[in-house]
């Protein structure tokens, strides 16, 4: 028996990555699991709001009812069918439009000699840092027309035309701005696949007669297949859950989708159907990977052997370089330059809508709150509440990013090395859940979950501490697919060599694995670092006064209607957040495309 | 890799199994107080504090002393007015912090609950609309305790008072633009916002996003004898219900949803929509009085429809009250007395503007930021706003807690129905 003892701790210690992936499990089954439990719990119980349904019900008893009236009452048209048909075709075409565009831009900036390739790669991600109700916002802007009368839209203002409702509100501008907002997640994945396929694989291919077409089709596309996998997952997903544009643009003409729907369950603390909406998603998610690990495959190998030799040589675009590059041009105009340049704009007017030199000034900048103008808040440079919402929203962002690209890149580690077993696989599905989960829905429930002590662990509510959780293991989905497709493309071979020479663990992890995969881990972080600074609907149900954000603020500024503070609060967010952006890219020469 | 060890894959699920036995019974096992515990602190807190069943004539001195002890006071608000309060009472009592959170009416009964729940007690007042909320669920709770300051239970109505305090009456009017409609409003009778002119061409809040919305909302359904007496006077004749509706109120609202009503979330933008200067064909809408106020500083056109049938005005209450095992009490009195103005306020009193500034602070005290177009006190002593007219001229009609504790539900589930065929 003790020589069995022996041999199974033997081979828990050269081999940590199957005590790695059980300890993940237990640690991801509370921190996932659990809150999982609770909702679906929560659907069967007798609510606080039921008393107008259920007059004899005992709150906390038993109970289909809500089941019902979501699913098979009159109600159920309008609460769930209506705005989850809405909800899929949103996320069809944006996640069609999205990696199709995302994987185009991949390709010109990271594969061809299209000029300005450095600026080019930080400029495409930068629509991402806005967040995604701050586009819809500059939409409108643009597109009002007399529907929403008050202040003239600019198009109306400048052509003289109002444009039709359907432009203006509703489906078409929401596909729009999620799409320009989304893309990103295809573009940063699928770039970061094509940096590391070796070229000479498809030199081999033209070597053996394969025309640039066949190449193309045979070698490098399959070998982008986890890439573009993932990229359609998350797209798909974060629209599905993606709450901000919807509600923007939805409202004006009654539009709904699932999130909105949730939003306003839970916001009237409607919990029954609220967390059955949110149910439904986390259903409809799981399906929709299910059906994606099915295409891909799980027993494929995709090891392309990267950090030993490697050549990478850019396709030259010949004549239709600057065309190109105009044609990226104008995309990042459309997607950057105007929606930031309407909402500094917005930051400049004294009176909204009114598009003249002589309505700019300062003042929401730099002013102070004197009786004259109207606002009761100051210019934001000297609001006190900013500097604190900027120190909460960088720390939060960066606490949250370090956390959750470690845990990504160990459970990268222990999914792939343990491929093929049910730890392995339950691993990688627990780490994705929490995308699962809306974002408000998830604030929702680790505010019921983790408000009371849970044996040591004391009441997180109001803690920092929470808020970095909560963001980490909504990053996580991300972070933990760079991890395995980064980990898929770095072969065993390479650990093998150091572990026949005794190497231990940890030494391995740094010196190899860590190095050769930073330059996913790094996008992994950089990406997590993004969406924590633009995180909104996650959080503001946990937010208290103390911990405010640099964007639960502009939400406040928004619903105080003080366009010209959300304006220069949302510039000042996009410039942090290029900023720091562009500070990691300088130290960290792996994310550098250009170098070798 | 080792391949089809079955040994230490029972292990591993073995172990998986233990981990997640041992996270639920921790789960379980949360430490709670029981009820009866809660119950006898809570008795004594309120003892200690003379709130509750042991509110007593209040010795000023001694509470004004405790509270700049205290240092502090923390409100959770439905109105970002409060700001304004805090200001003024900051000038009055530098030693006192006031931190005052604008939430919107239903977080600040949201966080007030779930704190409350996780055992943490870090608000002191809590001020919003939402009957349902705050009159049928937090007091009889007791997750608020009402106080209402001696000197003010002769000024104040019974029905202002009782079972909570009413900060402020607000209310939401039917408005329009009289830059575009120079000879007056352009309706007379509610019932003519169903007509094809009108689609597309009213605007108001979302009602399920907004608990002061929803109260107006259902003033007409609370009121329906009078919404069929006006239908009697536009049309003529009796009105006939649709099929499933149940009163002559909802038989307005389903017409309207059913004539493509413009909802916004935010109510300034709403104002801003009918009172923009300078618009063609601006929309009508239900939107908050206090926006009136606008046509002053932001040149705003709007105006009420007073004589429009059967009422211009849906009234509803802005409750306040003290929050539970609160840890800044004496603060929390001195702040609410001082929300509500001074005892040496009174129907004589002269009152200039501006008012929160000189003689007319010190009268009005709170009140001063809420002394404004659109808003009256709950007291029947104070000498109304001269530009408040219009509160006096429309006719009101109001929801009764009750009602809206009672219909509430139902009523958002008929929303919901109807706005989305």
């Amino acid at each position: 028996m003790t020589g069995w003892l022996k041999l199974q701790l033997r081979r828990f210690l050269t081999k940590p990555e199957r005590m790695l992936s059980l300890l993940l499990t237990g640690v991801l089954g509370i921190l996932v699991v659990t809150p999982l439990a609770e909702l679906i719990r929560e659907t069967v119980t007798v609510q606080a709001y039921d008393a107008a349904f259920l007059p004899d019900a005992e709150r906390g008893s038993l109970t289909f009812f809500h089941y019902e009236r979501v699913f098979a009452s009159e109600l159920s048209w309008a609460v769930f069918y209506k705005p989850f048909m809405h909800s899929l075709i949103i996320a069809f075409s944006v996640t069609c439009m999205g990696v199709a565009a995302g994987a185009l831009l991949a390709w010109l900036i990271v594969r061809t000699d299209i000029p300005g390739r450095t600026a080019l790669n930080t400029l495409v991600v930068v629509p991402y840092m806005m967040p995604s109700w701050v586009l819809a916002l500059a939409w409108l802007t643009f597109f009002k027309n007399d529907r929403v009368a008050g202040a003239e839209g600019l198009m109306s203002y400048v052509f003289g035309v109002a444009p039709p409702d359907w432009l203006s509100y509703g489906m078409v501008p929401i596909i729009i701005c999620l799409t320009l907002h989304y893309y990103v997640y295809a573009y940063l994945m699928i770039s970061g696949a094509l940096a590391s396929v070796d070229t000479q694989l498809e030199e081999a291919g033209a070597i053996s007669g394969l025309s640039r077409l066949r190449q193309f089709l045979l070698i490098t596309a399959p070998l982008l297949l986890p890439a573009i996998g993932s990229a359609v997952v998350m797209t798909f997903i974060r629209v599905v859950g993606s709450f901000g544009a919807p509600a923007v643009l939805g409202l004006p003409v009654r539009f709904y989708t699932l999130p909105t729907q949730i939003y306003s369950a839970l916001s009237s603390r409607n919990a029954g159907d609220g967390y059955l909406l949110a149910l439904v998603m986390v259903v409809l998610a799981v399906s929709f990977i299910f059906m994606n690990s099915r295409l891909i495959g799980v027993r494929k190998s995709f090891v392309t052997l990267s950090g030993k030799g490697f050549r990478r040589r850019d396709l030259s675009l010949g004549a239709w370089r600057w065309p190109a590059l105009f044609f990226v041009g104008v995309f990042l105009i459309v997607t950057i330059v105007a929606p930031v340049g309407l909402l500094a704009l917005d930051s400049l007017m004294l009176e909204p809508g009114v598009y003249t030199l002589e309505n700019l000034t300062l003042h929401y900048w730099v002013g102070d709150n004197s009786a004259e103008y109207i606002s009761s808040e100051p210019g934001i440079l000297r609001s006190p509440q900013i500097g604190g919402a900027v120190w909460n929203s960088l720390r939060l962002a960066f606490a949250a990013a370090l956390f959750t690209g470690f845990m990504g890149l160990l459970i990268g580690y222990a999914v792939v090395r343990t491929r093929g077993t049910l730890v392995s696989k339950a691993l990688e599905n627990i780490a994705f859940t929490p995308y699962i989960f809306p974002a408000v829905a998830l604030g929702a429930i680790y505010l019921g979950v983790f408000s009371r002590p849970i044996g040591p662990v004391p009441a997180l509510y109001g803690t920092f501490a929470l808020l970095v959780i909560i963001c980490a293991i909504k990053n996580l989905p991300f972070t933990s697919r760079t991890g395995i497709a980064a980990l898929l493309q770095i072969d065993r071979s390479l650990e093998e060599t150091a572990r026949v020479q005794g190497i231990g663990w940890f030494k391995r992890m740094a010196k190899i694995i860590v190095p050769v995969a930073s330059s996913g881990l790094i996008s992994g972080m950089l990406l997590s670092f993004i969406t924590v600074m633009r995180e909104l609907s996650l959080i503001i149900l946990l937010i208290t006064p103390s911990t405010n954000t640099l964007t639960t603020l502009v939400f406040d500024y928004q619903l105080q209607d003080l366009p010209q503070h959300v304006g220069a609060a949302t510039v000042m967010l996009m410039l942090i957040i290029v900023g720091v952006n562009l500070a990691v890219r300088i130290f960290s020469r792996k994310s550098q495309i250009t170098s070798i | 890799m080792t391949m089809g060890n079955t040994t230490s894959q029972r292990l591993k699920a073995v172990l998986r199994g233990a981990v997640f036995g041992v996270a639920g019974t921790m789960m379980l096992t949360g430490a709670a107080a029981s009820a009866d515990d809660m119950a006898a602190k809570l008795d004594a807190w309120l003892k200690q504090n003379q709130l509750g069943a042991y509110h007593a004539e209040e010795d000023w001195g001694a509470i004004i002393a405790a509270a700049k002890k205290e240092g502090e006071v923390v409100i959770y608000a439905s109105s970002s007015q409060l700001k304004k309060v805090a200001s003024a009472f900051m000038k009055v009592y530098p030693e006192i912090k006031v931190t005052a959170h604008k939430l919107g009416s239903e977080k600040s009964v949201e966080k007030t609950i779930r704190e409350h729940d996780a055992d943490i007690y870090d608000v002191d007042i809590v001020t919003t609309t939402g009957a349902r909320s705050m009159v049928y669920e937090m007091l009889p709770n007791q997750n608020i305790i009402n106080y209402v300051p001696s000197y003010l239970k002769s000024r104040i109505p019974e029905q202002y008072r009782e079972p909570l305090l009413v900060r402020v009456l607000e209310g939401q009017a039917f408005i329009y633009n009289t830059e575009a409609n120079p000879g007056g409003a352009p309706i007379k009778n509610i019932w003519e916002l169903t007509e094809p002119k009108w689609k597309g061409h009213f605007a108001m809040k979302n009602p399920l996003s907004s608990l002061s919305t929803v109260a107006c909302v259902m003033a007409l359904v609370a009121n329906s004898d009078a919404v069929a007496d006006a239908y009697k006077k536009y049309a003529g004749k009796e009105l006939v219900l649709s099929k499933g509706v149940k009163s002559a109120g909802y038989e307005f609202w389903k017409r309207m949803l059913a004539n493509d009503p413009v909802i916004f979330k935010s109510g300034s933008k709403l104002a801003k929509a009918t009172g923009k200067a300078g618009q063609k064909n601006p929309p009508v809408a239900l939107a908050s009085v206090h926006y009136l106020a606008r046509n002053k500083t932001k040149g705003l056109v709007n105006a009420v429809m007073t004589k429009i049938e059967p009422a211009a005005l849906m009234e509803y209450p802005t409750y306040t009250a003290i929050a539970r095992f609160a840890p800044h009490p004496n603060a929390a009195k001195l702040i609410t007395a001082f929300m509500m103005g001074s005892p040496e306020l009174n129907a004589n009193s002269k009152l200039v503007a501006p008012f929160d500034k000189g003689e007319s602070a010190k009268l009005l005290q709170g009140l001063s930021s809420e002394y404004r177009i659109g808003v009256a006190p709950p007291r029947s002593d104070v000498p109304p706003h001269p530009d408040n007219g219009v509160w006096f001229e429309a006719k009101h009609l109001g929801a009764s807690a009750e009602f809206i504790a009672k219909n509430g539900a139902k009523f958002a589930d008929f929303w919901t129905i109807e706005s989305s065929k």
